[in-house]
């Protein structure tokens, strides 16, 4: 068969499903909404299809991963929302007709992640984490983060971990991932995780933000990590915004990170009890 | 043929005669003797009893000698050469380098960079450097080590291998499972020819294209052919590549299983220097599937990409190497030619394959098809066949992009494309009546021919073979002209790397 001839069904159906703008909401589209201060892979799941739901129930009964610890911290808040303006650039349809068993988990057309403006001209998948101001590090928590390859598609896209918090790599997919993580100042990895269900444990001993994790068997696949030494993070949701909570009183330095943007910093005063909101603002080219 | 090449000067070294030993205690002897030769083999290069002290200068010295021309004068991999090569040069100051006994994101031994200065990179353009006395190599492993970094700051972590069952416990239909089961084939392919789904997707870390290995290419195994030396690729990944570690993914046996079965898809190539033609009465094959091709000698020639201004890299080949087999009559030669390209690509721009006549009077590479046309270059002979009109021409042009795949005279042909492999048949008179300033082939003698091959996924890569000599004998095989004395050609040298 011709390379055009095997792209053809594909392109029927993909303008069948323009066409009817129906069905399935795409995995980037379909997270719940709301709560956005839990802007972590248990709320950015996508509504799942059957082989999703074993790596779901398990994260059910455990803390959102990448979510703020509540012990040995103080009562102040952080929030805020990540305003976007200027020219975004389109979100492309995902190409996975390289793979069957990743083309068939997909009704909808799937939209590249990196700039993910939302309706409200707000920017997901920033994260945004306290920089300065802590007195030291925090214990790491126990319990996992989790990165899951669902669907040929990382979830969540973008996270915080704690330095030496155990991040857990599973497979959801019926086929072969390979986890290339090309951190900088913590040692790279490239693992093979080739069958469904498959878990593989990691840690990253150094702070250390936009660590990068692909998967060369399907490089459209990308996802970052922010690693640091406190709990004090988040990452904007749906709707632009994050909440930083359970923070002792101070004085802090607050930095966004994008992965196309980069960084932007701005300092926050917040009292015992209090909620200070403050708003980053990333322009397109 | 390469057994015949070696045979004739094994002779001379070996220590007693074949002859004076009974065949089964010779067998066993010479199993126990290359068991022994190939354990040795591994070891006895990266021993490091000889190692000297450190010298950075000498070791620089060294460096800027003989690696900096592709690696850069600081290691960058920017050398003078290094953007015309595919696989480029390494960038040896990131530390991340491909081979090694270490695990995933660590940083090889000392041996490994050792092992691989004095063995090279198989299929590659780093040679080996085995004329470099021990001192020299070793220095220039300290000199490589001190420009990453990474040496100070990470501890390589060599991985242990379970002990090898030994080939009488391979289980080659358990290792095709577990092949399987890994998804191999995403990237090499159900057969192992490297065109599996994801093949034309796959970037380095540095974004760069790159192409998996074609697993039944044993000789461009870069990192070694052996189960053990595939089960360490398995093992470790190829960092900087997109080949994951398996180690966390299968259990050591299976592993070795499919160590093995990797292995047997390994086909041993034939480089013979002269392709001799297997002369029959009556009529030609006209398909693959005649039984006569099982009678007939298989020769095999590298391909290279054309260089262009671009470089290589840009364009990594898909089609490495072409195999032929040759059945002649008094008027005729058929040609039984098979090839791997990832992408069956019947329309524009479409898979093709030439075969190339040399001018007769033309002595030695003096027309290298890397070259031609250059200045004052006669116009080549060439039997064309394209997948877009499924037949076969020849033509006399003065330039490849001046081929016409309606025009010429036809050619009997038939092709066949099954899961990454092309076969084509075509027949072509010795005596050319139909095309003017056609070539002929010799009735009774050599012929040098040579190939190039377009892939249609792969539009910018053409690549070419070097000439190789067709022989037709009338009266039985001269075996007078075996290249006792033929030198082999540069460039040719790493293909002698055969079992």
């Amino acid at each position: 068969m011709t390379r055009s001839q095997a792209l053809s069904p594909v392109l029927v159906a993909v303008v069948v499903a323009i066409g009817c703008g129906s069905g399935l909401p795409a995995p980037s589209e379909a997270r719940q909404a709301g709560k956005p201060q839990e802007a972590s892979a248990t709320t950015q799941r996508r509504e799942s299809p059957d082989s999703l739901q074993v790596a779901q129930a398990q994260q059910a009964a455990q803390p959102a991963p990448g979510a703020p610890a509540k012990a040995g911290g103080g009562s102040a808040t952080i929030k805020g929302t990540v305003r976007f303006s200027g020219a975004a650039p389109e979100r492309e349809k995902v190409k996975m007709d390289a793979d069957p068993a990743c083309q068939q988990q997909h009704q909808e057309p799937v939209l590249t992640e990196e700039v993910a403006v939302n309706d409200n001209n707000t920017l997901r998948h920033v994260f945004v984490y306290v920089k300065e101001g802590l007195p030291g590090p925090v214990p790491a928590p126990t319990e996992p983060v989790t990165l899951d390859q669902a669907g040929c598609w990382y979830q969540p896209h973008v996270f915080g971990i704690q330095v030496n918090q155990p991040l857990e790599i599973v497979n959801s997919d019926p086929t072969l991932h390979n986890v290339n993580a090309k951190p900088a100042k913590n040692p790279p990895f490239n693992i093979a995780q080739p069958v469904k269900g498959m878990k593989s444990a990691k840690k990253f001993a150094k702070p250390e933000i936009g660590v990068k994790f692909k998967c060369n068997v399907h490089p459209w696949m990308s996802a970052y990590a922010g690693v640091v030494e406190h709990p004090y993070f988040a990452v904007s949701g749906e709707d632009g915004s994050f909440a930083i909570p359970n923070l002792p009183a101070g004085t802090y330095v607050l930095e966004a990170w994008h992965e196309r943007y980069g960084t932007q910093t701005q300092s926050v005063t917040v009292g015992e009890g209090d909620t200070q909101s403050i708003e980053f603002s990333f322009t397109g080219q | 043929m390469v057994a015949r090449l070696w045979s004739v000067s094994t002779p001379d070294r070996m220590p007693f005669h074949p002859r004076q030993l009974p065949s089964g205690i010779l067998s066993l002897t010479l199993a126990v003797v290359s068991w022994m030769l190939a354990l040795c083999a591994g070891a006895a290069a990266v021993t490091g009893q000889d190692r000297p002290a450190p010298d950075p200068e000498a070791g620089r010295a060294a460096y800027l000698q003989h690696c900096a021309r592709c690696h850069g004068a600081a290691g960058q991999g920017d050398g003078l050469d290094a953007k015309r090569f595919y696989p480029r040069p390494r960038d040896l100051t990131l530390g991340v380098y491909k081979f090694r006994s270490t695990a995933s994101g660590t940083p090889p031994t000392d041996e490994d960079l050792f092992r691989t200065i004095t063995q090279g990179l198989p299929g590659t353009n780093m040679p080996d450097w085995k004329h470099l006395n021990d001192a020299t190599r070793w220095r220039l492993v300290d000199y490589l080590k001190s420009l990453a970094p990474t040496f100070a700051d990470t501890e390589p972590s060599p991985v242990t291998l379970e002990r090898d069952p030994g080939p009488q416990r391979a289980d080659l239909a358990k290792g095709k499972a577990v092949y399987e089961q890994l998804g191999c084939a995403a990237c090499h392919g159900a057969a192992g020819r490297a065109n599996g789904t994801s093949a034309a997707g796959l970037v380095d870390d540095w974004g760069l294209p790159i192409r998996p290995a074609d697993l039944t290419h044993g000789w461009a195994y870069r990192g070694g052919q052996q189960p053990q030396d595939i089960l360490m690729r398995l093992w470790t990944g190829i960092d900087g590549a997109g080949m994951p570690s398996y180690a966390e993914a299968v259990s050591p046996s299976d592993a070795w299983q499919l160590a093995y079965y990797v292995a047997s898809l390994q086909e041993p190539p034939h480089w013979n220097l002269i392709a001799h033609a297997l002369v029959v009465a009556g009529d030609l094959p006209t398909a693959a599937d005649d039984p006569r091709w099982a009678s007939a000698e298989r020769t095999d020639v590298r391909v290279r990409n054309v260089v262009t201004p671009e470089g290589e890299w840009r364009h990594p080949p898909t089609v490495r190497a072409v195999s032929f087999k040759a059945i002649a009559n008094d008027e005729a030669v058929a040609l039984l030619i098979s090839w791997h390209d990832p992408t069956q690509d019947a329309q524009a721009p479409a898979d093709r394959l030439a075969l190339v006549l040399k001018p007769a009077g033309l002595a030695g590479d003096v027309v290298s098809l890397q070259a031609w046309p250059s200045r004052g270059a006669p116009p080549l002979d060439l039997c064309h066949w394209s997948a877009a009109t499924g037949q076969a021409r020849e033509q006399v042009v003065p330039a490849f992009e001046r081929l016409e795949p309606a025009s010429g005279a036809p050619l009997a042909s038939r092709a066949t494309y099954d899961d990454g492999a092309w076969q084509l048949v075509v027949q072509r008179p010795l005596e050319q009546a139909q095309v003017g300033e056609a070539g002929a082939i010799a009735k009774d003698g050599l012929t040098a021919i040579a190939f190039a091959v377009w892939d249609g996924g792969n539009p910018e890569a053409r690549a070419v073979s070097p000439w190789v000599d067709l022989s037709i004998r009338r009266r039985g095989r001269d075996t007078s002209i075996f290249p006792q004395s033929i030198d082999l050609p540069a460039g040719r040298q790493e293909n002698r790397t055969v079992p």
